[in-house]
């Protein structure tokens, strides 16, 4: 099995070198060739028998978990190594420019951890509730695993994703401006149920739930959102939460700020108060221009992003049709509508939403035109179905200042040139 | 023995050895279920969010003394309201259209024969939480025991807790391992001291290459000290002197998570003696200060005044008109860009 991959491979670099291609750009050089309206040559991918053809590939026993294509060299997640000191305590990005529809895969979900990625086998979990309870319990993970199941889509988006936007334009990719989103199918129990074993006591008002990493997480959540929609999930997009994401529980607060949703699960204590934890004062408070902060913002409001063009996927098929699409959500509920805007906002179109809408999860929409090869400014405005708008840039800081660092859910703009390249820009 | 040695459970079928005949009515037991996250009943029972329903038939309404009952409960009472089959019936539902403005947000069950099932069940209870001719007896947990051989014996009995009987009782010691967690008005506070001076030498020799000899952090490590009067400027300096507001969350954080990669390494004492030297680097006292249980909540941090519940909601761009939104010649100017982010150059090579 060894041997003919070697040759596979020096069979393909000189039939590349052959047709003429050069290795590095042969990927993107031969769509190029094969989006021509009229070929002058024929095309080598057509007439001549490519390796793929002959070769046998991998069997079944290769990839017990498969991983994406080798040529999918871009779907990475990235990180802003000058954002924090530490990668232990740091966040990457959901590459969102690559992705499409509304699922946004395991490995792909941005993380932000504050003691690194705890690795804790599932036996070595205890889930612990005490405090305003009638009879404080643990569970070990398979007492868990013996509730109701319920399975719910939603969005998480860390508070702080687009933060770095509110003085101006300042990175240049949704990657990194909006990449601190991820959406997915998650499979657990509603946390009423569990809290319901132990039993609330009348007084009960607050939820701390901590996680088992090194950062021991905790963040004050109201009973009435813990009794409403929130889950201990094990589970996303069918398999087992991954490490990184909170592995093997997880809280689930839809709708809410990510740093709320303590991963590696382990200990929810029931009050009467808020606790005032460092998350939920230090950071997760929004400073206005006055001087005073916001705290307990726990909704994550109306948003939407264009992903394609975007600076990281420029347009390189020149003028003519042209597939814009992107995501919107809202902390809220559903999004009802979402606006596209190629002029700078002069003038809306309302761009058609994919009919998968959830309550709390992301949402797509495609807008199909044709680009007669003039420079746009890309723009889009979403709606929810309480009527909540995304607002512009400037109406946000006109409310906040520049100085909040979190919930910056305003109006992107995307420059694209004659060349198709695009840049992340603000316009008057 | 328990109740129900043999119980079906929201259709779920325990298998156990120790096989005992089904008790009939598991129907109304298995259905009130989704009342429990709310409601306790039975001989133990304890007021949860609603209040205890033991003896609820045939009786005035607010059975539970010493509960809390909304005012629109107040009033429904005070007009006389008595819980039969009937107004049970149409209470549960729809509760918060029989009783508008009640505090029970339960929206309702659906179909009349659950509802019957539901109110059977209800029935059975005395004011006492007693079932005629029905005896409880607790179960004693051994949590080190093995799941699996204490199910499997003869003598296996379900905990009597909760709706599932899933878990096991949280030993004292098991909750003192792990509830650390402090609030602003000094709950969770350990007993102990400790002085700013022995908070100096800890702190130079497990904080200080991180957070600087001052609390001004080292390179993009955060700052703990300094930035007073700089949150109104363009440039904040957040810290805790300059905007943090409760002294409790310094101790919280400190015990719970540094020195970063070796959290809870710390004695009580030294939390205690680090957290005053972290006051005394943001001048809020003297290095003699002795931080202890005792005075702990006398310390207000000077910004506490200036945090604010969330009011996004009375923002003028959350007042937009959706059906007033301008989709054609919104602005009038060309389009001009004002910045751009190539100039700045931070983002990160492919
Ligand atoms: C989300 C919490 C919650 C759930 C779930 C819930 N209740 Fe309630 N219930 C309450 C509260 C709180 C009150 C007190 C109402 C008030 O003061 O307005 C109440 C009051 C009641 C009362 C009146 C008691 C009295 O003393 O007069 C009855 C009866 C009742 N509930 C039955 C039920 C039943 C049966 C279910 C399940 C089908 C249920 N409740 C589910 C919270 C809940
Ligand atoms: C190896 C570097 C390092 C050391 C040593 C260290 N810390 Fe930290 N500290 C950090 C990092 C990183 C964070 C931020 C963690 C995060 O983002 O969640 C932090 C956060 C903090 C904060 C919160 C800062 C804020 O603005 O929210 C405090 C307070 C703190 N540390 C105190 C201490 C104390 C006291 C010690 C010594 C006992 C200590 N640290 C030792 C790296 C360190």
């Amino acid at each position: 099995m060894k041997k003919p991959k070697d040759t596979i491979d020096s069979s393909r670099r000189r039939q590349l070198i052959k047709t003429g291609m050069a290795v590095t750009g042969g990927i993107s050089a031969s769509l190029v060739v094969a989006s021509k309206a009229n070929a002058a040559t024929p095309d080598p991918l057509i007439t001549e028998i490519q390796d793929w053809n002959r070769y046998l590939g991998d069997g079944v026993d290769a990839r017990p978990y498969g991983l994406p294509s080798k040529f999918e060299t871009d779907a990475v997640r990235r990180d802003v190594a000058w954002l924090t000191a530490d990668p232990k305590a740091s966040v990457n990005f959901t590459p969102l420019h690559k992705l499409d529809g509304i699922i946004t895969p395991n490995g792909l979900c941005f993380e932000r951890h504050h003691g690194g990625v705890a690795e804790i086998a599932p036996s070595s979990h205890r889930l612990m509730i005490n405090g305003l309870v009638n009879n404080p319990l643990v569970f070990t993970m398979e007492d868990l695993m013996r509730f109701p199941r319920e399975n719910h889509l939603y969005f998480l988006e860390c508070a702080a994703n687009t933060g770095m936007e509110w003085r101006g334009a300042q990175l240049n990719g949704c990657q990194f401006t909006h990449g601190m989103v991820h959406n997915v199918m998650y499979s657990g129990v509603k946390l009423k149920h569990v809290l319901a074993e132990a039993g609330l006591k009348g007084n009960a008002k607050w939820l701390l739930p901590e996680g088992a990493d090194a950062s021991h997480m905790t963040r004050s959540i109201p009973i009435e959102k813990g009794l409403d929609d929130c889950l201990i999930v094990t589970h996303m997009n069918g398999e087992a939460l991954r490490p990184e994401q909170g592995y093997p529980l997880r809280l689930v607060v839809p709708g809410w700020e990510g740093n709320m949703w303590v991963k590696w699960l382990r200990r929810i204590e029931v009050g009467d108060k808020p606790w005032h934890h460092r998350e939920e004062t230090s950071k997760y408070t929004d400073l206005l221009e006055d001087g005073t902060a916001r705290r307990f913002t726990w909704e994550m409001e109306v948003k939407s992003v264009i992903t394609n063009p975007s600076p990281q996927a420029p347009i390189n098929h020149g003028r003519g049709q042209t597939v814009l699409t992107g995501i919107a959500w809202s902390g809220y509920g559903r999004v009802k509508r979402v606006d596209v805007s190629i002029d700078g906002g002069r003038n809306w179109t309302t761009a058609r939403l994919d009919p998968h809408s959830f309550s709390k999860s992301l949402h797509r929409f495609y807008f199909d035109f044709d680009w007669d090869g003039r420079e746009l400014f890309l723009q889009s405005r979403a709606i929810d179905e309480f009527g909540h708008v995304q607002p512009t840039k400037n109406q946000l800081r006109a409310a906040r200042g520049v100085n909040s660092i979190y919930h910056n859910n305003s109006i992107q703009t995307w420059h694209v040139k004659n060349d198709g390249v695009v840049e992340n820009v603000e316009v008057s | 023995m328990l109740k129900y040695p043999k119980a079906r459970v929201l259709g779920v079928l325990l298998a156990i050895s120790a096989a005992t005949p089904v008790i009939a009515n598991d129907e109304g037991k298995a259905l009130f279920g989704q009342c429990r996250a709310c409601h306790a009943i039975g001989p133990d029972a304890k007021t949860q969010y609603g209040p205890v329903l033991n003896g609820v038939m045939n009786r005035a309404a607010m059975v539970e003394e010493g509960y809390s009952y909304s005012d629109a409960f107040k009033k429904a009472s005070e007009g006389g309201l008595t819980w039969d089959n009937d107004t049970m019936a149409a209470f549960l539902a729809a509760p918060m259209s029989y009783i508008s403005g009640t505090k029970m947000a339960y929206p309702g069950v659906k179909s009349d024969e659950d509802i019957q099932h539901i109110i059977n069940y209800l029935s059975l209870f005395d004011e006492h939480g007693n079932q005629a001719g029905l005896v409880a007896e607790t179960s004693q947990e051994r949590p080190d025991e093995d799941p699996k051989e204490r199910m499997l014996a003869a003598n296996f009995v379900l905990p009597d807790h909760g709706v599932f009987h899933l878990g096991r009782k949280a030993l004292n010691e098991e909750v003192a391992a792990w509830d650390i967690d402090v609030r602003p008005d000094g709950t969770g506070l350990p007993v102990g001291s400790g002085d700013a001076l022995t908070g100096m030498d800890l702190y130079d020799a497990q904080c200080a290459s991180c957070h600087g000899d001052f609390g001004e952090g080292t390179g993009r490590w955060p700052i703990l000290a300094g930035g007073h009067d700089t949150l109104t400027e363009e440039r904040p300096e957040k810290t805790i002197g300059s905007y943090w507001p409760y002294l409790s969350t310094v101790f919280d954080y400190v015990r719970r998570a540094m020195p970063f990669g070796n959290a809870r390494s710390l004695s009580d004492d030294d939390v205690y003696a680090i957290t005053a030297y972290l006051l005394y680097l943001n001048d809020e006292v003297d290095e003699e200060f002795e931080l202890t249980s005792e005075n702990f909540t006398s310390i207000a941090l000077p910004n506490e005044a200036n945090f604010i519940a969330d009011n996004r909601t009375d923002e003028p761009n959350r007042q937009i008109n959706v059906n007033e939104l301008c989709m054609t010649d919104c602005i009038a100017t060309p389009v001009e860009v004002t910045q751009r982010a190539l100039v700045l150059d931070v983002t990160p090579d492919e």
